[in-house]
């Protein structure tokens, strides 16, 4: 039997056991082999194999030792990337993305709304994106909590929930609050009511904590006439924000209003982990960098709205190259399946190398999302998120092959579907 | 009325653009110089012969020339070929284009160019008039704003002309331009005014949005056919007029009568009447099988000369388009497939189209990123499309398909000198464009992102 054959067979036996794989915690072990291995953190290894045992990557390298009950795909010589993370998205939301009666809604939490059939969860897949993070829309200016899913299309909703990832809350700016507030001739209505209706949430969340530090303070000194406080789920999400247990993703487009964002972060002394869009983080890449805040950016658009009119294609190049973590993400169902085009833009505009335009769609926004210990790169006890391409990734006319999450392949182009709930073998 | 054969050339000014120099510059030079002396909008003219020398040229009519020379003189390409064949015109700038690929200027099928500045900005936009569905004697050229910061954006990346369209939300939205993407105003970039007419049939032109209570003729699909149809026999109606008019005018004038009076003039049926006659060309957009057919059907019935738009979701009448022996704009084969289509039923859309014989074109379908449309080129052949196919989507098909291709669509003696020169393929993405000649003239290779860049890079 030639190996082409050999391969073809292991290739179709992994695929056949797929499904299976999703539906159980027991995962079969895997050896790719033959791949172009873009590992993202240590360069790439031409010839290079992967062992992956119970899900996770155990070995990688020129040679790696694996059980011969290992299942082989053999990769051809061709690239193999990490998956794809998507810092931000808002499919599988069908329209419940913003919850716009009110600016302030941090208490509603995105996974209540997860359509975990929506095939734009497959479509993503079939580009390469095997995390997520979905976020609230940005109608108010603290919108809600986000969920961060991995794309295993046909599993149970469930396992599709990227096991134990930090909370991150969704805060908005500019031109979309005060328009939707404004157009009902509620506050807000301009910049200044968007801070100050920020301002204000954060300031109840302060007294809240008070109130519960107070009662609790009371309890402990054995005070039997202390009165209780209400519960209150929305301040309960902001005392969060400002206990630093949700990572703070803020949707902003102007300079200035980062300079404002940071400012207020520092009057009540959270974090802030992401900007998001910041089309013109350019401008302020120095404050951005000082005080660790990534950018979750576009590539290339601009123009579609006033605070989108200073955006500009090397934003995410200048602002790397000032030390400010980057990542290209698609806020887009369309743009989310080809985020690796997206992010090859970089290499041309300012002239990222392959691997830093790589990171930015890998491990860049697998930081922003909180679980760049866990995906983003191929490295030993990482999870097996692995995509191999038909050619050069960083292209125009690279695709996905086969991708797999967790060990498992949910994507194979050979057999478009696989991992569809109408999925049927030799369609 | 406008000719379709309006692509002219200026008469030379006398402003000088290039330094004579007896060597070859390096291309990085040449550039500084060109932005360094051009920046005032002067009549769009070239002054000097050019030669690139040393570049791979893809000519896309007689294949790929390893170290080329191509020669641009009086804003046409005079001389194509092997180094070793072409004889550089003595007073030539010679410009050295080693390393470089070169290739005609692309053009977009349809795009917004010159009718939006910021999308979300009301008063920036003159996209389509909604008041009425049928609006044939609007003229995208007289919304045309040739100063948009759009454009230099687009042509920073080899886009050197375009269809202008209105957008597609009512049946008959108005006419197209073919522009050219750089001139001195409005009048230089506008080629050809009206040359074509977008139909669309695609359910969207209904007004059946905010329910019962809002809605009102045309609601259904039933409703736009019928408006539609009513609309095409007013101006047949309108023409027999006038025709019976005429006669009866010459009549009077032979026998010395009285002259009658002549009819009402109706703008309307006045714009629909080229098409009628079958003089201009309707972009005929539909989506679903069902609307394609009824689209095509109804132009059929009044002998329209059609090109087809779209088309994204008609996989399973793909036979029968190729039937049609007519030209498609495809896609574009971002737009998602449906609930029950593969995942890559549209990116396969092209490949599936050029198998059946039938001749694509691409559109961005955009305005701020009409740059991409080499994206859409490049990204089809990942769904089977040959290379040599994609590039002719965005070039010579669509110079056939818009009539010019007697001027523009490759690098061709005689044809007007659009020509870019890049450091890679032009469909990959990370191919960086370092010089777009539009009629032989270096165009300033900076615009308002570029000034941005570098204000911000101090």
């Amino acid at each position: 039997m030639s190996t082409r054959k050999l391969a073809l067979q292991c290739v179709c036996l992994a695929m056949t056991l797929a499904p299976a794989f999703a539906q159980s915690a027991a995962h079969h072990d895997v050896l790719i082999k033959n791949a172009t291995v873009m590992t993202v953190t240590h360069g790439n290894i031409t010839n290079g194999s992967i062992y992956i045992k119970d899900g996770k990557i155990a070995a990688v390298g020129e040679t790696v030792n694996a059980p011969a009950s290992a299942i082989v795909i053999d990769a051809g010589g061709k690239y193999l990337t990490p998956g794809i993370v998507d810092s931000h998205s808002h499919i599988a939301l069908d329209d419940d993305v913003n919850e716009a009666t009110s600016p302030i809604t941090p208490q509603m939490i995105m996974k209540d709304a997860f359509d975990y059939q929506d095939k734009a969860i497959y479509r993503a897949l079939a580009g390469g994106v095997t995390t997520s993070l979905l976020l609230h829309g940005s109608a108010n200016m603290i919108g809600g909590q986000a969920v961060v899913i991995k794309h295993k299309y046909g599993a149970s909703r469930d396992e599709m929930l990227f096991p134990n990832a930090p909370g991150s809350i969704k805060f908005a700016s500019g031109e979309n609050p005060k328009r939707v507030y404004g157009s009902r001739d509620q506050l807000p209505s301009t910049r200044m009511g968007n801070f100050a209706v920020q301002r204000q949430a954060l300031v109840e969340a302060q007294d809240y904590m008070r109130e519960w530090d107070n009662y609790n303070e009371k309890i402990k000194h054995g005070d039997k006439d202390a009165t209780m406080p209400k519960h209150d789920l929305k301040l309960e999400a902001l005392a969060d924000v400002l206990r630093g247990k949700l990572m703070v993703q803020i949707h902003i487009y102007r300079s200035d209003e980062m300079l404002t964002e940071i400012a207020m972060a520092k009057e009540f002394g959270y974090k802030i982990r992401a900007f998001h869009h910041a089309l013109e983080a350019y401008k302020v890449a120095d404050q951005l960098a000082a005080n660790n805040i990534a950018i979750a950016t576009f590539s290339d658009w601009w123009g579609y709205k006033q605070e989108a009119w200073d955006a500009i294609p090397w934003n995410a190049v200048m602002a790397m190259r000032k030390s400010v973590r980057v990542a290209i993400k698609s806020d887009s169902e369309d743009y989310t399946r080809r985020l690796n085009q997206e992010a090859a833009k970089t290499m041309r505009y300012g002239g990222a190398t392959e691997e830093e335009a790589l990171k930015m769609i890998t491990l860049n926004p697998a930081w922003i999302v909180g679980v760049d210990d866990r995906v983003g790169s191929i490295d030993v006890g990482k999870d097996a998120d692995l995509v191999i391409w038909n050619g050069y990734p960083l292209s125009t006319t690279g695709v996905p092959e086969k991708v797999l999450i967790d060990g498992d392949v949910y994507f194979d182009r050979a057999q478009p579907g696989l991992g569809t709930t109408h999925y049927k073998e030799g369609e | 009325m406008m000719q379709p054969s309006a692509i002219s050339h200026q008469p030379s000014a006398s402003q000088p653009v290039w330094s004579g120099r007896p060597r070859p510059l390096p291309l990085i030079l040449i550039l500084i110089l060109i932005s360094l002396l051009i920046l005032s909008a002067q009549a769009f003219t070239q002054d000097k012969p050019v030669a690139l020398k040393g570049g791979k040229l893809l000519t896309v009519t007689h294949g790929v020339i390893e170290n080329g020379v191509i020669v641009m003189q009086g804003g046409e390409i005079t001389a194509v070929g092997a180094a070793s064949s072409v004889n550089i015109p003595t007073d030539a700038q010679l410009i050295d284009a080693t390393g470089m690929t070169i290739y005609p200027g692309l053009i977009d099928s349809e795009t917004n160019l010159g009718l939006t500045e910021i999308s979300a900005e009301a008063m920036t936009n003159d996209l389509v008039e909604l008041s009425e569905e049928i609006m044939p004697h609007m003229h995208t050229a007289e919304a045309f704003h040739a100063e948009s910061a759009l454009i230099p954006v687009a042509r920073m990346n080899g886009i050197t002309n375009a269809v202008v369209a209105p957008e597609g939300g009512d049946t008959l939205p108005g006419q197209d331009s073919f522009i050219q993407l750089a001139g001195a105003n409005a009048t230089e970039m506008l080629l050809i005014r009206d040359n074509a007419m977008p139909l669309n049939f695609t359910g969207e032109q209904r007004r059946n949005k905010g329910g019962f209570e809002k809605q009102k003729f045309p609601a259904t699909r039933m409703g736009l056919a019928a408006q539609l149809r009513q609309a095409f026999i007013d101006a047949q109606d309108y023409k027999a007029k006038w025709t019976d008019y005429d006669r009866k005018k010459a009549d009077a004038v032979q026998n010395r009568k009285t002259e009658p009076l002549a009819p009402k003039r109706d703008l309307k049926s006045e714009a629909l009447l080229p098409y009628l006659e079958g003089k201009k060309t309707i972009v005929l957009a539909a989506e679903s099988p069902s609307d394609l057919q009824t689209a095509v059907n109804l132009a059929n019935e009044f002998k329209l000369k059609f090109v087809l738009n779209h088309i994204s979701h008609s996989q399973p009448v793909l036979d029968y388009v190729a039937s049609l022996k007519v030209p498609v704009i495809v896609g574009s084969i971002y737009e998602a497939p449906k609930e029950d289509e593969r995942y890559d039923t549209v990116y396969s859309l092209p490949a599936q189209l050029y198998k059946r014989g039938v001749k694509i074109a691409f559109a961005s379908y955009s305005a701020h990123n009409v740059r991409n449309l080499p994206d859409q080129a490049g990204f089809a052949t990942a769904f089977g499309l040959p290379y040599d196919e994609a590039l002719k989507a965005i070039t010579l098909n669509a110079a056939e398909i818009w009539g010019v291709a007697d001027q523009l669509g490759s690098l061709d003696v005689g044809k007007t000198a659009n020509v870019v020169v890049a450091n890679g393929d032009p469909l990959d993405v990370k191919t960086d464009v370092k010089q777009v000649f539009i009629q032989g003239r270096a165009i300033p290779m900076t615009d308002r992102q570029t000034r941005l860049r570098d204000e911000y890079s101090r």
